[in-house]
């Protein structure tokens, strides 16, 4: 029952691969590699394929993205690197993810240590939470010689990568070996210690010479409709519940709706059909024309058999029925299902972290410095996307603005935030 | 990234590494070889400097391109002859170059068309600061018989023009060689014998890659005309390989230094190279593809392999190929090795068995219902025809069984390494 939830879809093999780096053109300035907000080199790492360099390849991946081989299967390269293929000008652009898989596949077959530990500068940080965002200023900051320390609430390392991102997406010993290297890195993972509770912000600041706190949007938002509802679950406790499971979930009924038109809510019904639950229907806010769900977990998520209606809001709820009215057609239905899962956005809960968070969930100002100036913002939190890319784009980011701080250098302006 | 010393020393001369633009289009003029020195090049073999009075007349269009299924640039014929600017210029570059970039090497490519012109550019070369002479012995598409191939395959010219060259020039010379020959050994022989210290081969193997079958004639067409011109590229690297074997293979010649030239694009064909004895490494058409910029993932493909063989400097794989290449009647003759099929790896296409059938001994059984093929010993000779046609990497090398009445141990025979097998 849980193979369809658990297999990824497979990758590319030594002679496949090397047919899609042929279909690169190898541009000259190439436009992919201007598209990626982590500053990836697709065109380099390409051309190294196509030379049979995929060691070299996968340095390039390696040295700009502690995640690589996260984001090359999760990443909506449709948006960036993928939008800028020239290729698209004769047929369809470069599989940039697949092939970005194959290499970081092959970079851990091959036991490949890119990143190496700097030599010791003897000053610390800490780090609260251990989402993609963490993750990364802990990778920048281990390879020029800082002690690291990260607090994570859970039992594991990763956040939403561990506890959201369904399996056959992105299994969970991609997300473990990732994790993995950074410890090897000389990451030292506090587990079950929420800062605020177990260790106080106090504490890091007095033994650290910066806090940065990447704690992310963890818990699901609920409509008061919603509210003490049995037959209601949220998002990220259900994939959760069913990433831990492996996907052995056995109380889901013949039927189910989501409601929400993000990746997330396509990771719930997609999920939901892939544990063979019959009809799933997925409510959106959004029409077509302005869905927020990439095209690509559109389209996985259509050819799981999930119906998706956009453009529907819910009105009412009674018990197991929920009434959704069309946002601009005189147009009523009403859905009968013993499972409601909500997909409608995630709060942050930044409690004693001395932390603003405002309406939109992130900090009411731009940059990652705060009024306090060894507190730092990064991540989800910051301001800007939410996409795992953009938490490396904004963990590398921080992490050298806080070198700069601790080396005594002043940041660039448009790196530093606002006062509160 | 990694970091390896990659450097050369070839013909008392220190290269930072072994890879260097061979004398051609790619290297026709100053800015063309600085370009290359700042992406990384260790050196040129600067485009063929000529005698003042043979004048350059080249046609329009000159190449043309063989080319498999999808795949652009498996060979390519080009028809120029050597370089078009004057002596003058072509001199002034080579002493820009080396003032400019100390630490590049500066190899001299000449061609003369008679005793007295081969010793003539071998005194104005040195003198404009060339680190090394190359000899253009074997240029095919010249439009002089007493120029090029035509020489190349005549020991006894060789041998003439070489000790010219050696009046002319206290620099180490290099003798290029011609592929269109049976045997290279002699020409090679002479060259060393007249004064030249190594050899640079392949030159361009005399071809006609496609025709015009409306026009009825060879690509490129000339005004309705073709003509047989000089083909290189990686079609052409088995013979430039076949060549330096044997050369390294001969009597007293074990040791000869061999600058490598055919179809390099990779690192791997660069290891090829340098395991059967070539130092240095020359490099034109996939430059004419792809850019001088091939030569990034050359050398850093090449220092991961230096990691992966264990060895700091390239010296200690030179020629390690040579001797575990005997000939054909010296193989072991005396097991077979059958395929062995992943299972979990095949996606049924049935191309193992369709080769098999068909161009094997029908030996792969294919059952039609799973789709999946499985090997019938009985009939199975060992040739992995089917490994080699499995696009999916499902099928490799499984157990070898020594054939009947022969002596020996399945468990101490040697079988092809896992680096071969896919990913």
């Amino acid at each position: 029952m849980t193979k369809k939830y658990e297999t990824e879809a497979p990758g590319y093999t030594m002679t496949t691969v090397m047919e899609e780096a042929a279909r690169c053109l190898l541009c000259h300035d190439a436009p992919c590699s201007k598209a990626c907000p982590a500053d990836t080199d697709p065109a380099r790492f390409i051309r190294s394929v196509r030379f049979n360099n995929v060691k070299g390849a996968a340095e390039t991946i390696r040295e700009n993205n502690a995640l690589g081989a996260i984001c090359a299967r999760v990443c909506p390269t449709e948006k960036y690197c993928e939008l800028a293929c020239s290729r698209t000008g004769i047929d369809c652009p470069i599989d940039i993810g697949g092939i970005q898989r194959y290499v970081t596949d092959f970079e851990q077959a091959a036991k490949m240590d890119i990143l190496k530990q700097g030599k010791s500068n003897g000053h610390h940080i800490a780090i609260v939470g251990s989402g993609p965002a963490g993750l990364q200023v802990a990778t920048t900051m281990l390879t020029k010689g800082y002690a690291v320390d990260i607090y994570e609430k859970n039992e594991k390392a990763g956040g939403y990568l561990t506890y959201g991102i369904p399996e056959y997406r992105l299994p969970n010993d991609i997300v473990e070996y990732e994790i993995k290297r950074i410890v090897n890195l000389g990451a030292n993972v506090h587990y079950n210690t929420t800062v605020g509770e177990d260790i106080m912000m106090a504490d890091l600041k007095a033994n650290n010479d910066a806090v940065v706190v990447a704690v992310g949007a963890s818990e699901s938002k609920v409509l008061p409709m919603f509210a003490d509802n049995a037959n209601v679950e949220t998002a990220v406790g259900f994939l959760a519940r069913v990433k831990e499971a492996k996907g052995n979930i056995t109380d889901l009924p013949e039927n189910a709706v989501v409601i929400g038109g993000g990746d997330v809510a396509m990771d719930v019904a997609t999920t939901l059909r892939r544990l063979d639950v019959k009809n799933v229907t997925d409510m959106a806010y959004e029409e077509f024309d302005e869905f927020r769900a990439s095209k690509k977990e559109l389209k996985g998520t259509r050819e799981a058999g999930v119906t998706i209606v956009d453009g529907y809001v819910p009105t009412a709820v009674n018990g197991n029925e929920v009434t959704f009215k069309h946002r601009h057609i005189d147009s009523e239905m009403t859905i009968k299902s013993n499972k409601i899962i909500l997909a409608i956005g995630q709060r942050v809960n930044a409690a004693n972290l001395g932390i603003t968070i405002n309406k939109n969930e992130e900090v009411p100002y731009a940059g990652y410095g705060t009024a306090d100036a060894k507190v730092f913002v990064t991540g989800d939190i910051a301001q800007g996307d939410k996409t795992v890319v953009w938490a490396v784009r904004k963990g590398k980011e921080v992490a050298e603005q806080i070198d700069k701080m601790v080396m005594g250098e002043t940041p660039a302006a448009d790196l530093v935030g606002g006062n509160e | 990234m990694i970091k390896k010393d990659l450097s050369v020393d070839f013909l008392g001369v220190h290269f930072e590494n072994p890879f260097l633009l061979s004398s051609s289009p790619v290297d026709n003029c100053y800015e063309m070889c600085a370009k290359a020195f700042d992406e990384g090049w260790a050196g040129v073999a600067f485009k063929t400097i000529g005698p003042k009075h043979f004048k350059v007349d080249e046609v329009s269009p000159r190449f043309d391109e063989l080319t498999k299924e999808g795949t652009p640039f498996v060979g390519f014929k080009n028809m120029e002859q050597i370089a078009e600017h004057s002596l003058e210029e072509n001199l002034h570059d080579l002493k820009k170059l080396k003032e400019n970039y100390p630490t590049k090497i500066i190899i001299a490519s000449i061609m003369g068309t008679n005793e007295q012109d081969w010793e003539e550019l071998a005194q104005l070369v040195t003198e404009a600061k060339a680190d090394m002479i190359e000899m253009n012995l074997s240029c095919p598409q010249m439009t002089s018989h007493d120029m090029g191939s035509d020489v190349g395959t005549n020991p006894e010219l060789v041998k003439k023009y070489c000790a010219a060259v050696r009046r002319g020039t206290d620099l180490p010379i290099l003798a290029k060689m011609t592929p269109n020959i049976t045997d290279m050994v002699p020409a090679a022989k002479a060259s060393m014998d007249g004064g030249a210290n190594g050899i640079a081969t392949i030159n361009t193997v005399k071809s006609i890659a496609n025709l015009d079958i409306d026009r009825k004639t060879a690509l490129p067409t000339v005004d309705g005309k073709g003509s047989i011109s000089g083909f290189s590229g990686k079609a052409v690297k088995p013979i430039a390989l076949r060549f330096i074997q044997q050369l390294r293979e001969a009597a007293g010649m074990e040791q000869l230094p061999i600058s490598g030239i055919g179809g390099i694009e990779t690192w791997q064909d660069a290891a090829e190279f340098l395991l059967l004895g070539a130092t240095t490494l020359q490099v034109t058409t996939s430059v004419m593809q792809y850019g001088y910029r091939i030569v990034e993932d050359m050398k850093n493909g090449l220092m991961h392999y230096m990691e992966e063989q264990g060895i700091d400097h390239l010296s200690e794989i030179i020629g390690a190929a040579n001797k575990s290449i005997v000939p054909v009647d010296s193989l072991n003759r005396d097991y077979k090795v059958y395929p062995k099929i992943d299972w979990d790896k095949c996606i049924g296409c049935g191309r193992c068995y369709i080769s098999c059938f068909d161009g094997a001994h029908q030996a792969i059984q294919w059952n039609e219902e799973a789709r999946r093929p499985t090997v019938d010993i009985d009939k199975c000779v060992g040739c992995h025809l089917c490994n080699l046609v499995c696009p999916v990497g499902a099928i490799s090398t499984g157990e070898v069984v020594m054939k009947p009445g022969r002596e020996g141990n399945p468990e101490d025979i040697k079988i092809e390494s896992p680096r071969l097998t896919h990913f």
